[in-house]
């Protein structure tokens, strides 16, 4: 009985535990080395097509014709449930991506990153 | 949940029990979620019950633990589909061949166990990619260049297994021709070191390839008999500077002359991958000049060779251009820039030359993200992904992925125009656009022949991919027909590619099979793998 109490103390307590704290520091690692490659800045200015333009901003400019931000981590309408989606499910050319790349904590960090200036 | 073919679920929940106990839980991927993450992204079957989708993925961090994997696998029955970071994609990914194998997910052995500078060679473990191996040796400053494929970030050792290419001298842009010593986890969980590895403490395992007697690597490239678990690599000692320099030839006849000119600098090692282009043509993947007067060219059919001539001067460019790219001491790129130029000038009544990039190297840190062409210097990059990724001219029905088909063709000017012909027909016969015309180019990747072909959308929509599916079945046949055959294809494709390999009633792909019936009785690794399977699931070939 005192056994059982105890285990239920322990694991109820768990629950309450607050989970290990995000980084955005680390999410910002993990973004310039796994997502910047497409995703970061363009370079060369200006050029959105071919050699030298990023595959992901490019993109999100074509896309969204300059009403969003086509860097991704200016955007500050993106949301923890879009961005997971999008990283483990792939959106067209972009792959998908396994965990023994970006691991579930590693992919908190990079949502803390990515919604960091999020419009509430 | 998908099963293993021939697996009870009871003895594949032992195996899994077991992988979690040689790797530990947290590396055995077996809900639907974490399995979902291994389908091959630009799948051309997303969704269909032909999609090779995993029944589970055990992710290893070292030797050992393959080995036990291996083990374990066979006391099963258990199909296992190594890779190494699973980004070959059109080739297939992180996606098996045999529907419900497990995926060996390499990735977590990531060591660059050696860098020599001096030697210039450097040792890896698969889950090195491109990008990690380029930023060890930058970190350290060491005078090496890497040759690296388009995609950065897939690594040297899983992009040199299914024979990729890079962009900078022949003896290393052939990713497998540069490696030097294998470590491999056969069949039956043993382990082998290839070459000098076999002779303990030689020091020299990737000085020198071959050791003695037969040479076993090739077996463990686009094959199916061993789990390669280390791999060395020749480097380039970083050239002291880069030129390029581009020729222009006239005629569309011209292009004989160029292509043996070209050819000769190749062989002497006195250039980089050579670019060829058509200033009048459309370019291969994406914009270019000429392409309402190339479709008006081409509307009756394959024009003769006086309106392909009329058609040069017509446009008042030239025929062809070839982009060249010299890596030396400066002295030596520009003597040999000027030595070109004047053995093309010979050759070709009427030839131009435009001077290129001067680059000293290495590329300062600073200049990297705005240097254009950054896998010709040997930087990793993932910029090539533009040509695929929503662009402004498929801004509004972007594809899932792409499935590409190269084939191999003599490296000769008849070659490429009887083979864009064939291309353009059989895109035509499949009721598409063919994008290949009489002004084509091929791809010089490996530098003693030529690749030319197609590559075609693929969808997570089962309808559009069918159509996909007989263009890529119609192309490779018609070439097949003419003795073109591809260097490397896609899962969905490889049955198909390897009965065209078919001398003497397929007699190579029947000695693979004894050897994969010698090494691995059970066909526990990759089944199916470049159209060898295991006897126990061999089809009968008529």
């Amino acid at each position: 009985m005192r056994q059982t109490l105890f285990l239920v103390l322990v694991l109820g307590l768990s629950n309450f535990m607050p989970a290990q704290a995000v980084s955005e520091t680390n999410g910002k690692a993990v973004f310039d080395k796994w997502c910047a490659p497409c995703h970061g800045a363009v370079a060369p200015k200006n050029v959105m097509f071919g050699s030298g333009a990023l595959a992901g901003t490019s993109a999100l400019a074509v896309k969204y014709k300059g009403k969003l931000p086509a860097v991704l981590d200016e955007r500050t309408d993106l949301t923890p449930a879009l961005i997971k989606t999008v990283v483990r499910g792939g959106l067209y050319g972009m792959p998908i991506t396994r965990k023994t790349e970006v691991g579930d904590a590693e992919l908190d960090d990079v949502v803390a990153y990515l919604t960091r200036n999020r419009k509430k | 949940m998908v099963l293993p073919p021939n697996v009870s679920a009871a003895d594949f929940n032992a195996a899994l029990g077991e992988f979690r106990s040689a790797v530990g839980a947290s590396w055995v991927f077996s809900s639907d979620e974490d399995v979902a993450l291994y389908r091959d992204s630009y799948s051309i079957n997303w969704g269909e019950p032909e999609e090779r989708v995993a029944s589970a993925a055990v992710a290893p961090a070292k030797v050992e633990e393959v080995q036990q994997i291996v083990r374990i696998a066979n006391k099963y029955g258990i199909p296992l589909y190594p890779i190494s970071t699973g980004r070959n994609l059109t080739y297939g990914g992180s996606a098996p061949n045999l529907r419900g194998s497990v995926v060996v997910d390499l990735k977590r052995m990531n060591r660059i166990l050696e860098v020599d500078e001096k030697r210039a060679f450097a040792l890896v473990e698969p889950g090195v990619s491109y990008f990690d191996l380029y930023n060890y040796i930058r970190e350290r400053n060491l005078k090496l260049m890497l040759d690296v494929p388009d995609p950065g970030w897939g690594s040297p050792m899983g992009n040199s297994l299914d024979h990729g290419a890079g962009y900078t001298m022949a003896a290393f842009r052939d990713h497998f021709n540069s490696h030097c010593g294998m470590e491999v986890v056969t069949p039956d969980g043993d382990v082998i070191r290839t070459g000098m590895g076999a002779a303990p403490n030689s020091g020299s395992w990737q000085d020198f390839r071959y050791g003695a007697g037969p040479s076993v690597d090739g077996l463990f490239a686009q094959s199916n008999f061993g789990i390669v678990t280390k791999m060395g690599f020749w480097l380039m000692p970083m050239p002291e500077a880069f030129l390029s320099g581009t020729v222009t030839a006239p005629r569309h006849q011209d292009l004989d002359a160029l292509v043996q000119e070209v050819s000769y600098l190749e062989d002497l090692s006195l250039t980089g991958m050579p670019q060829y282009g058509s200033p009048v043509a459309q370019a291969s993947f994406g914009p270019g000049p000429g392409g309402a007067a190339m479709a008006s060219l081409m509307q009756n059919g394959w024009p003769s060779s006086d309106a392909l001539e009329a058609f040069v001067k017509a446009q008042k460019r030239p025929a062809w251009s070839v982009q060249l790219y010299f890596y030396g001491p400066e002295e030596v790129v520009r003597a040999t820039w000027q030595a070109a130029k004047r053995r093309f000038g010979k050759a070709i009544a009427g030839a131009t030359f435009q001077d290129g990039e001067f680059l000293t190297l290495p590329i300062p840190k600073e200049k990297e993200p705005t240097q254009p062409d950054k896998p010709r210097l040997g930087i990793p990059a993932l910029e090539v992904f533009n040509m695929v990724a929503r662009n402004p001219l498929t801004a509004n029905d972007p594809a899932d992925g792409h499935a590409d088909l190269f084939v191999t063709i003599p490296r000769k000017a008849s070659a490429i125009w009887e083979s864009s012909r064939v291309l353009f027909e059989a895109h035509r016969e499949a009721g598409v656009p063919g994008r290949q015309s009489p002004f084509s180019t091929p791809f010089t990747y490996y530098s003693r022949c030529f690749w030319t072909g197609t590559t075609v959308p693929t969808w997570r929509d089962p309808a559009k991919n069918a159509r996909s599916r007989a263009l890529f079945e119609k192309v490779m046949d018609r070439c097949a027909e003419h003795g073109w055959v591809s260097y490397r294809t896609n899962p969905a494709f490889q049955d198909l590619l390897a009965s065209k390999y078919s001398f003497n009633n397929n007699s190579l792909l029947r000695f693979q099979e004894r050897l994969k019936d010698s090494i691995d009785p059970n066909g526990i690794i990759a089944p199916g793998r470049y159209g060898i399977w295991p006897a126990k699931m061999r089809k009968t070939r008529a």
